[in-house]
């Protein structure tokens, strides 16, 4: 049934994929050329350039016309926060901010770029985009109610999906989900080996057994918890 | 009669006409949130001039469930679950994207099987989709026959996801490094004697071959009625760059003449092995975004009978570990769904939750053009637009 395929496939393979990274690294450092940015990467097939706040408008219609990029993707938000009140928190200790996402794509070919921003959470605010892109108009909404951040000269600021008496803003990583302060979800699982597994660590089919969890940790046939069993810390 | 008439009264009659200017006093009419033209709740706010409309302000998030946040307190197959029911038309679809962002960051290499599997049912949601848009479209326009024939077929399409997945809908199918063996076929871990239902190949190569025969059933039917063309010949025109900066993708975007289809794009799924073309209208029109999609039925079929012809043998799972952990990092992963470009932008923190999922769904992009075309058509063109933009609430609000 299983038949592997020939050795040379696996290397074309590896060279497109190479040569697809290189595209990506190259293309990131392109923009951060127009942007005049020494901030950029290209990890995982994301090419990602930064961009101060001051230059924001500025930069993206800089990247717009300058790099082909016409088609608007999205536009988000990411809150940089120790401590978290849904989730688990991050493993390292980060600077307090939000980040601001625009992803812009070129609608001939697969050019893509994530421009990013950075914005301290005591002076939340940034210019709007609808000017350079009128897509940018919902999302900046979306962004706004979400994270609490100003979009400044948004022509139509009220609240998209929540109602206008809405307080908090949900994706906040300090909003808590109400519904989980009240009751714990049972759903968080537990993972437990295959009882035919004689090797713990080596997974070998991946099948992934997903019981119900107990608050102890201990699993269903009475074993204690192993090291990378799911702690049940997620109300 | 106008022989009879005195030149000089009716050079009289005509001024008179010049003079008085009908008036019309503006008005707001609220259409929604539950309405049977809206597809689900939406609402929109209709300032019109008579029957002009002079602005159109769509009101949503009533189908709003917070699935960005739901998913930072799941792990990773628990999300899976989840975007099933962001756009329920096509919910296979939902899962490719964020399992291949996992996929990537985690660097496993899916087995070909396994990808041909998701590339056959990822095609089969995009004729179910176009299916029901399909039969839908020209009811709203007043034809009701279509939806007879769509519906009937789009009935065969489902089974078939159904006998591979268990679901017509929400199927699940998709595992971080493959998909899930079918019911019957054994572990993973074991050899596989069966994972695609008994007759599946074959009972797909017939519904395929069928479904030529009612796209042609349906162009007959319906791209030549002259009701169907006048009221969507030439109405609600976008121009490719309207649509590239609003961010209308999929086929709204290639009826507007641009090529832009992410299967020949971005290597999510092996498209490359598989000969198509891209379909794209000339003007942008109402009649354009629905021909775009009856010939994208035609074009997924195809795709579907070459991968059956040439489905690789071999395992369905890739070797991962038993929990779930994401390594560092962050990436955006878009995919060409049946409404458009979707995608997931996953930022993980190492852990088996992730610290942030964006989730760019194709239709609020799609929907948001709705106030910048609408302005100066008449009501009526409110429905033709709607109709043709094929966007499902929940795929808007998330």
């Amino acid at each position: 049934m299983t038949t592997n395929p020939p050795e040379e496939t696996d290397a074309t393979e590896e060279v497109f994929e190479a040569a697809a990274a290189d595209h990506v690294a190259a293309f990131a450092e392109r923009v951060a050329g127009i942007v005049e940015s020494g901030d950029w990467s290209a990890a995982f097939g994301n090419a990602k350039v930064r961009i101060d706040r001051s230059r924001w408008v500025e930069a993206v219609t800089a990247v717009r016309d300058g790099a082909g990029l016409d088609f608007f993707s999205f536009l988000s938000a990411i809150d940089w926060s120790n401590e978290v009140a849904v989730g688990e928190p991050l493993a390292e200790t980060v600077e307090e901010r939000y980040e601001v996402l625009v992803r812009l794509s070129n609608g001939r070919n697969n050019d893509a770029v994530t421009l990013s921003t950075e914005i301290p959470k005591d002076d939340a605010r940034l210019p709007t985009l609808v000017g350079v892109f009128e897509g940018a108009n919902w999302h900046e909404r979306e962004a706004a109610e979400m994270f609490g951040i100003r979009f400044e000269g948004h022509p139509n600021p009220g609240k998209l999906y929540l109602t206008d008496e809405f307080e908090g803003f949900p994706l906040r990583k300090s909003y808590p989900l109400v519904s989980r302060e009240v009751k714990p979800w049972p759903g968080m699982v537990d993972v437990e080996d295959m009882p035919s597994t004689e090797n713990p660590e080596a997974g070998s089919g991946g099948v992934e057994e997903q019981l119900p969890g107990n608050a102890e940790g201990v699993s269903a046939d009475g074993a204690p918890p192993t090291e990378d069993r799911v702690e049940e810390d997620d109300s | 009669m106008s022989q009879t008439l005195d030149p000089r009264a009716a050079a009289h009659v005509s001024e008179v006409a010049v003079s008085v200017e009908l008036q019309t006093p503006g008005m707001t009419i609220n259409i929604g949130p539950q309405h049977p033209s809206t597809h689900g709740v939406l609402r929109l706010v209709a300032e019109l001039d008579g029957e002009r409309i002079v602005n159109v302000e769509p009101v949503i998030g009533y189908m709003h469930r917070g699935y960005e946040k739901l998913s930072e307190v799941r792990t990773y197959p628990q999300i899976t679950a989840l975007v099933n029911r962001i756009d329920w038309v096509s919910g296979f679809a939902n899962e490719i994207p964020l399992i291949v962002a996992v996929e990537r960051l985690m660097e496993i290499e899916v087995p070909e099987r396994a990808q041909s599997i998701r590339l056959i049912l990822t095609e089969l949601a995009r004729i179910s989709n176009h299916l029901v848009f399909l039969s839908s479209y020209p009811l709203e326009l007043g034809a009701s026959t279509p939806l007879m024939y769509a519906l009937r077929e789009r009935e065969h399409v489902l089974e078939l996801i159904e006998g591979v997945t268990g679901g017509r809908f929400h199927p699940n199918f998709n595992r971080i490094g493959g998909v899930k063996p079918a019911a019957g076929g054994g572990s993973t871990q074991k050899m596989v004697t069966q994972d695609l239902p008994k007759g599946f190949l074959e009972e797909t190569r017939g519904t395929m071959n069928r479904m030529r025969e009612i796209c042609d059933d349906l162009d007959t039917l319906v791209s030549g009625n002259e009701i169907f063309l006048a009221r969507t010949k030439d109405v609600a025109i976008v121009p490719p760059d309207r649509a590239l900066a609003y961010g209308v993708s999929g086929p709204n975007l290639r009826a507007s003449g641009v090529a832009f289809d992410l299967r020949k794009h971005e290597d999510y799924l092996p498209y490359h092995k598989h000969d198509f073309e891209v379909v794209t209208g000339e003007r942008g029109d109402c009649f354009d975004r629905y021909h775009v999609r009856l010939e994208e039925v035609r074009q997924a079929a195809r795709i579907v009978g070459q991968a059956i012809d040439d489905i690789p043998s071999g395992p369905l799972q890739a070797k991962v570990p038993r929990v779930i952990k994401v390594p560092k990092g962050e990436t955006y992963v878009r995919a060409e769904n049946p409404k458009g470009e979707m995608g997931y932008y996953l930022v993980s923190d190492g852990g088996r939750i992730p610290y942030r999922l964006k989730i760019r769904s194709a239709s609020f992009s799609n929907l948001s053009i709705l106030p910048w075309a609408l302005k100066g058509l008449i009501v009526p063109d409110i429905i033709a637009l709607l109709g043709s933009l094929d966007f499902v609430l929940g795929d808007v609000d998330r």
